[in-house]
């Protein structure tokens, strides 16, 4: 009997705890937990801990909201699937961000200190960029837009300096197979998060310039109402490629960096005691550069979303 | 690493975050640093406020010393003028008075002295007469020869 594993399975039969290999150590760290339906009838096979055979596999339907066991059947279960541990964790970071930034302020105070000084830091860093970049057109909106970016992605790349197997094999403890803790890494957070972005883009871009000025921009540069089909599709190219590279540059520079940690944890594992010596050194060393790079793209992150709205919100010819 | 919809479940997150951000995070933050920045501002001009005023109050002050001291002197003069002016006149006063004393002292002794030649002619011609009715007896008497002692005692 095929599992969807693709190997054979028989009930009863002797069995092993997979062996650990470095392509499934990889794998393993790259797959999300991923909540979907697939659509084909699928088995879940278990190998008894005690007397090491085969038990029962549990059948699971077809369209049946379950876990994905494996890359493969994630991508089987198509666009209606849901990252959990991504977007668990973008959710849990973004209430400590709210939590730390409402309530870390005392009312009425000359003297702050502590948390209250951070907050107060982060919030005026913000402020200064956002004035700066939004020297004529004022919008409520951008500050707070900014600051959520900053500090929550900051908080989501921040998980980064985890250790890499430190969260997934509590999780895998827990009875939870998949486990990944860097909302960033994953491609959904980042351009969900530029989707967002893009809409108000265009929210703004109608708004204030009128959805007139916004098609004649789109479609009268940069060789005049001639060739307007020509201008529309370089125009389109140079529009939409703001969202996704916005979302791509963080994913990649994350995914990079997670994947370098992978590398090095593979070091400690799967080599001899000089090597994994040497991976302790590179773990430390590679975590200090990293946090130069969390904080830089988490900050280029916020100020491409204000530039791309204060562009939004330019009303005059160019 | 497939796009599906944690992409949707993301951007809905996201706006919620930056609604909650916007309405209960990003004002109170924002308002209790600008009240400080003002109240801070405000405390900076007092200060200088301050300043100002006491350096008036200092100049107001040398000002009002100078003049006091000005008076003072003055006032000084005055007192001078006056203490050399009581003396002068105490002295001039007390000249007159001497000299007073002197002329009516002057005037008593020769009154005195006048009188005293007066008893001493009376007596003198008393003795005479005295002495010359003893020589004489009863025959000269003072009666009758008033007229002779008075021409004698004037010519004495």
């Amino acid at each position: 009997m095929a599992s969807a594993y693709g190997v054979e399975h028989v009930v009863g039969a002797a069995c092993k705890q997979p062996e650990l290999t470095v392509t499934g150590y990889i794998q393993h760290h790259l797959t999300n937990l991923t909540l979907g339906r697939l659509p084909y009838e699928s088995e879940v096979w278990t190998c008894n801990a005690d007397s090491y055979v085969w038990d029962m596999p549990k059948v699971v339907p077809a369209d049946t909201w379950t876990f994905a066991h494996g890359s493969s059947q994630a991508a089987d279960m198509g666009f209606w699937a849901l990252h959990v541990d991504s977007i668990g964790w973008s959710i849990f970071l973004g209430i400590v961000f709210i939590t730390i930034f409402r309530f870390a302020i005392a009312k009425n105070t000359d003297t702050p200190t502590g948390l209250q000084n951070f907050v107060e830091m982060c919030v005026e860093f913000v402020n200064d960029n956002v004035q700066s970049i939004f020297t004529s057109a004022k919008n409520p909106l951008i500050g707070p837009l900014a600051l959520t970016i900053m500090v929550w992605v900051f908080l989501m790349n921040l998980m980064d300096l985890v250790p890499v197997d430190f969260l997934p094999e509590l999780a895998k403890a827990a009875g939870l197979e998949y486990f990944k803790v860097v909302p960033t890494t994953d491609p959904n957070i980042t351009l969900g998060m530029a989707l967002g972005v893009f809409i108000l883009i265009i929210y703004y871009s109608i708004t204030v310039k009128g959805l007139k000025n916004f098609v004649a921009e789109l479609t009268l540069h940069p060789f005049g109402k001639w060739l307007m089909p020509v201008n529309f599709i370089l125009e389109m190219v140079n529009f939409l490629a703001k969202p996704i590279s916005l979302g791509l540059r963080l994913f990649g520079n994350l995914y990079a960096g997670e994947m370098i940690f992978i590398l090095i944890a593979l070091m400690l594992f799967f080599s001899s005691f000089a090597i994994g010596m040497m991976g302790f050194g590179l773990h430390l060393l590679w975590a200090l550069f990293h946090i130069l790079i969390l904080a830089l793209q988490s900050f280029i992150f916020m100020v491409l979303t204000i530039v791309y709205l204060a562009m939004a919100h330019e009303t005059e010819d160019h | 690493m497939n796009i599906n919809a944690t992409l949707i479940a993301q951007a809905l997150v996201f706006v919620v975050f930056v609604a909650i951000c916007w309405k209960y995070v990003w004002p109170p933050i924002i308002s209790i640093m600008e009240e400080r920045e003002k109240r801070i501002s405000d405390g900076l001009e007092a200060a200088k406020k301050a300043d100002d005023s006491l350096e008036e109050a200092k100049l107001a002050f040398d000002k009002e010393l100078d003049q006091a001291k000005s008076e003072a002197a003055g006032i000084l003069e005055k007192a001078n003028a006056r203490a050399s002016q009581i003396v002068g006149d105490a002295s001039s006063k007390a000249e007159a008075e001497a000299e007073k004393i002197m002329t009516s002292a002057s005037t008593t002794i020769e009154n005195e002295t006048n009188k005293a030649k007066e008893e001493l002619r009376q007596q003198m011609s008393e003795i005479i007469i005295d002495t010359t009715q003893k020589i004489l007896g009863d025959e000269i008497s003072p009666e009758k020869h008033d007229a002779i002692l008075k021409k004698a005692a004037e010519e004495l």
